[in-house]
C-alpha cells in the first residue's frame, strides 16, 4: 500500500505579534510540523506496517520550508522518504491552492492508494485543505477519522472509524481515498536520536511547482483591510490564592460588585 | 456567473440556519443542493426558493455525493456557495471549492455584497487577526457555523430529486452517542476546566462550581479529546464551542489561543491557575493564582455552595 501524508509545517501563531490595525508579525513565531500532523503520520506508519507498504511525506508551501531541520522534524517520524514543493509564489497561497499543488504532486507520485492528513492546521485551523485535495482529485476524502484498518480478506480498501457528532461510524472505503484523522487518533512516536540520524539517509525529492499542472485560481481574494479583534484586550485583577479562602472572598466580592453575579 | 443565486450545500443535516442567513445576505434566491435524508431535504425546503435532492443515501456517507453536489454548483455558477463547518459540510465545500478553483473561506464573521463582489469579514491564523475580504472573478465559497435547525414552514419548496452517482463507500456500523447533547450558548455562567484537573472523578469539583454559579460545565480541547473526560460538544475554542456567557471562568487552562477565541465574546473572564505566568491571566479580568483543588472549593463554599 502507497500512503503519502499530507503535513504542513507551519508557524505557531501563539507566539506572533498582532499590531493594533490587525496587522500579524510572526517574525518570533516558532516553525514546526503542526500540531496535529504527528497523528498522521503516526497512523500511516502503522497502517504500513501492518500491510508491507510505504509511507511517502509531502509538503508544500514558500521556499522556507524546506530546511535540513524541517525536513528531519519530518522524516524522523515515520516516513521512508519526502516529497517537497518549496516556492515563494506560494506564499500566503489559500487552501484550494495548496489543495491543488498537492493533488497535482500525488499524481505526480502515482499509484497512491491513501492520503493521510491532521484534523487542522496551527495556524490557519480551517481543516480545509484535505477535503478540498479530495475534492481535487476527484476521490472520497472523509474528515474525523479516528481509526483505520484494512479490510477483511476478501474485501478489498479500508475500514476506518470516524468520530461524528452523532456518534461513532465505522465506513468501509475503497481506496484510493483522503483522510483526515481526528487530534487523538493515535498518539504519536517521539522522534528518538536513532529516528533523527536515520533522517538524514532518507531520500527527498523537491518538485518544481513551474513542472506541476496546477489550474489557476478561479476567483481572486483582495483584503480591504485588517483588524486587531474587539474583546481581546482585558485587564486582569490578580488574587493571591495563596490563602484560597481569602481570594475566593474578594473574587466573589468583586464579581458581586461588578454585577457579574 | 448567476449573481442573484445563492447556493447553499447542504451535509444530512437540518441545523442549517446559519447557511441560509449567510446566503440571503448574498443572494435574492437561494437555492439548497441537499446530499442526505429527504426527510432533511424537506425541511431545508421550507426555508429556501428551491431544494436539489440527491436521492436517498441508504448506506453511502454524505461525503460520497461531493462529486455531484460539487458539479451542480459548478454548473449554475452562482455569487457565493454556503456550507457548514462540520466533517460532512466541509467535504461537500472542499469539492465544490476544487471543482471552481475559488477558496473556500472559514472563521466567517459577516458577509456583505459590494457590487457585484462578496465582501468577507472573517478571522484569520487562528482569531488572532480579522480581515475583510473581498471575493471577485468567481463565486465566494464560505464554511460558517449551521446554526440551530430549520423551522418548520407550511409553504415549503418543491423539493427536486436529480439523479447522482455516489462515490462507492458505506456505512456499515453506527454507535450513536449516549450522553445528551448541552447548548452551551444558552448558558449565562460557562466554567471551563482544562489539564490542570488531575483526574477524571475530580471533574466534580468543576461541578460542584459550576451548580453555585448556575453555570454550565466546559472544557478546554485535550478534556474532551484525549482523554475523554466530558463529551465533545461541551470544549471550547475555534475547533469547538463558542459562547458569550455573562461569566466565564477558566480553571487550570493555560489560555492558548484556540481556546480563548472561543471565549472572546464573554462579558467577565476569571481564571484560576497555579502558575502566575500562564497566557490566559493576560486576558482575564479577574484572576487567582492558585491550586485548583484549593480554590475551586474555597469559591463554591465563598458561593455558598457545597464543595
Ligand atoms: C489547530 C488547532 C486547533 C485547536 N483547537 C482548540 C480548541 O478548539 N479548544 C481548545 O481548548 N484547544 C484547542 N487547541 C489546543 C490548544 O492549542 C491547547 O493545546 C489547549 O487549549 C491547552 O489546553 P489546556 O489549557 O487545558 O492545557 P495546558 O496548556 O496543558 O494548560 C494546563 C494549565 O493548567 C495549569 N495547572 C496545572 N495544575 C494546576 C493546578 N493544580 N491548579 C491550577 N492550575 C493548574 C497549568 O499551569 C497550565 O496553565 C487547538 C490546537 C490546534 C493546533
Amino acid at each position: 500500500m502507497k500512503i503519502v501524508v499530507a503535513y504542513k509545517w507551519a508557524p505557531n501563531p501563539q507566539d506572533a505579534d498582532v499590531a493594533a490595525d490587525g496587522s500579524v508579525d510572526l517574525g518570533r513565531a516558532k516553525w514546526a510540523v503542526s500540531e496535529y500532523d504527528p497523528v498522521a503520520l503516526e497512523l500511516a506508519r502503522q497502517l504500513a506496517d501492518a500491510t508491507g507498504g510505504e509511507v511517502i511525506g509531502l509538503t508544500v508551501g514558500a521556499a522556507g520550508i524546506d530546511t535540513p531541520l524541517a525536513r528531519k522534524a519530518a522524516l524522523s517520524r515515520g516516513l521512508d522518504r519526502l516529497v517537497l514543493v518549496a516556492d515563494d509564489a506560494l506564499d500566503g497561497a489559500d487552501g484550494t491552492r495548496v489543495a491543488a499543488v498537492l493533488a497535482a504532486a500525488v499524481r505526480g507520485i502515482g499509484d497512491v492508494d491513501v492520503v493521510l492528513a491532521g484534523d487542522s492546521s496551527v495556524d490557519v485551523a480551517a481543516g480545509q485543505v484535505a477535503l478540498t485535495l479530495a475534492g481535487t482529485l476527484g476521490w472520497l476524502g472523509l474528515a474525523a477519522v479516528s481509526a483505520v484498518r484494512v479490510a477483511d480478506a476478501g474485501t478489498a480498501g479500508l475500514v476506518v472509524e470516524r468520530e461524528l457528532p452523532a456518534g461513532t461510524a465505522v465506513v468501509s472505503v475503497p481506496t484510493p481515498v483522503v483522510l483526515a484523522a481526528t487530534a487523538d487518533a493515535v498518539v504519536p512516536r517521539v522522534a528518538g536520536m536513532k529516528d533523527i540520524l536515520a533522517a538524514a539517509k532518507k531520500p527527498v525529492e523537491v518538485l518544481s511547482l513551474a513542472e506541476l499542472s496546477v489550474a489557476e485560481p478561479g476567483a481572486v481574494l483582495t483584503t480591504l483591510a485588517t483588524a486587531k479583534p474587539g474583546g481581546a484586550e482585558r485587564t486582569a485583577r490578580i488574587f493571591d490564592g495563596s490563602d484560597a479562602a481569602a481570594a475566593a472572598t474578594e473574587l466573589v466580592g468583586a464579581l458581586r460588585q461588578s454585577g457579574a453575579l | 456567473m448567476n449573481a442573484a443565486q445563492s447556493w447553499i450545500v447542504v451535509a444530512d443535516d437540518a441545523a442549517a440556519t446559519g447557511l441560509v442567513e449567510v446566503a440571503r445576505t448574498l443572494g435574492t434566491e437561494v437555492v439548497a443542493v441537499v446530499a442526505g435524508r429527504r426527510a432533511v431535504a424537506e425541511a431545508v425546503a421550507g426555508v429556501v426558493d428551491r431544494v436539489l435532492w440527491l436521492g436517498e443515501p441508504g448506506t453511502a456517507p454524505v461525503e460520497a455525493f461531493a462529486p455531484d453536489v460539487a458539479r451542480l454548483v459548478a454548473e449554475a455558477a452562482p455569487r457565493a456557495v454556503v456550507g457548514a463547518t462540520t466533517p460532512g459540510g466541509r467535504a461537500l465545500l472542499g469539492a465544490v471549492g476544487a471543482a471552481l478553483r475559488s477558496p473556500v473561506l472559514a472563521g466567517v464573521e459577516r458577509v456583505e455584497l459590494a457590487g457585484d463582489d462578496v465582501v468577507v469579514t472573517r478571522s484569520v491564523l487562528g482569531g488572532i487577526s480579522q480581515h475583510r475580504t473581498a471575493v471577485a472573478g468567481g463565486p465566494a465559497v464560505l464554511a460558517v457555523d449551521a446554526g440551530a435547525a430549520v423551522a418548520v414552514s407550511d409553504t415549503a419548496a418543491a423539493v427536486e430529486e436529480v439523479a447522482a452517482t455516489p462515490l462507492p463507500a458505506q456505512v456499515v456500523e453506527v454507535r450513536p452517542t449516549t450522553v445528551a447533547g448541552v447548548d452551551l450558548g444558552a448558558a449565562r455562567v460557562v466554567v471551563g476546566v482544562g489539564r490542570g484537573l488531575k483526574a477524571r472523578e475530580d471533574v466534580a469539583l468543576i461541578s460542584g462550581l459550576a451548580g453555585a454559579l448556575g453555570g454550565e460545565v466546559a472544557c478546554s480541547r485535550p478534556l474532551a479529546e484525549g482523554v475523554d473526560w466530558l463529551p465533545k460538544d461541551r470544549y471550547i475554542g475555534i475547533s469547538g464551542q463558542r459562547v458569550s456567557p455573562e461569566l466565564y471562568v477558566a480553571v487550570g487552562i493555560s489560555g492558548q489561543l484556540q481556546h480563548m477565541v472561543g471565549v472572546r465574546e464573554a462579558k467577565v473572564i476569571v481564571a484560576v491557575n497555579s502558575d502566575k505566568a500562564a497566557p490566559v491571566f493576560a486576558q482575564c479580568d479577574y484572576g487567582i493564582v492558585g491550586d485548583l483543588y484549593q480554590v475551586v472549593p474555597a469559591l463554591t463554599a465563598a458561593l455558598g455552595g457545597t464543595a
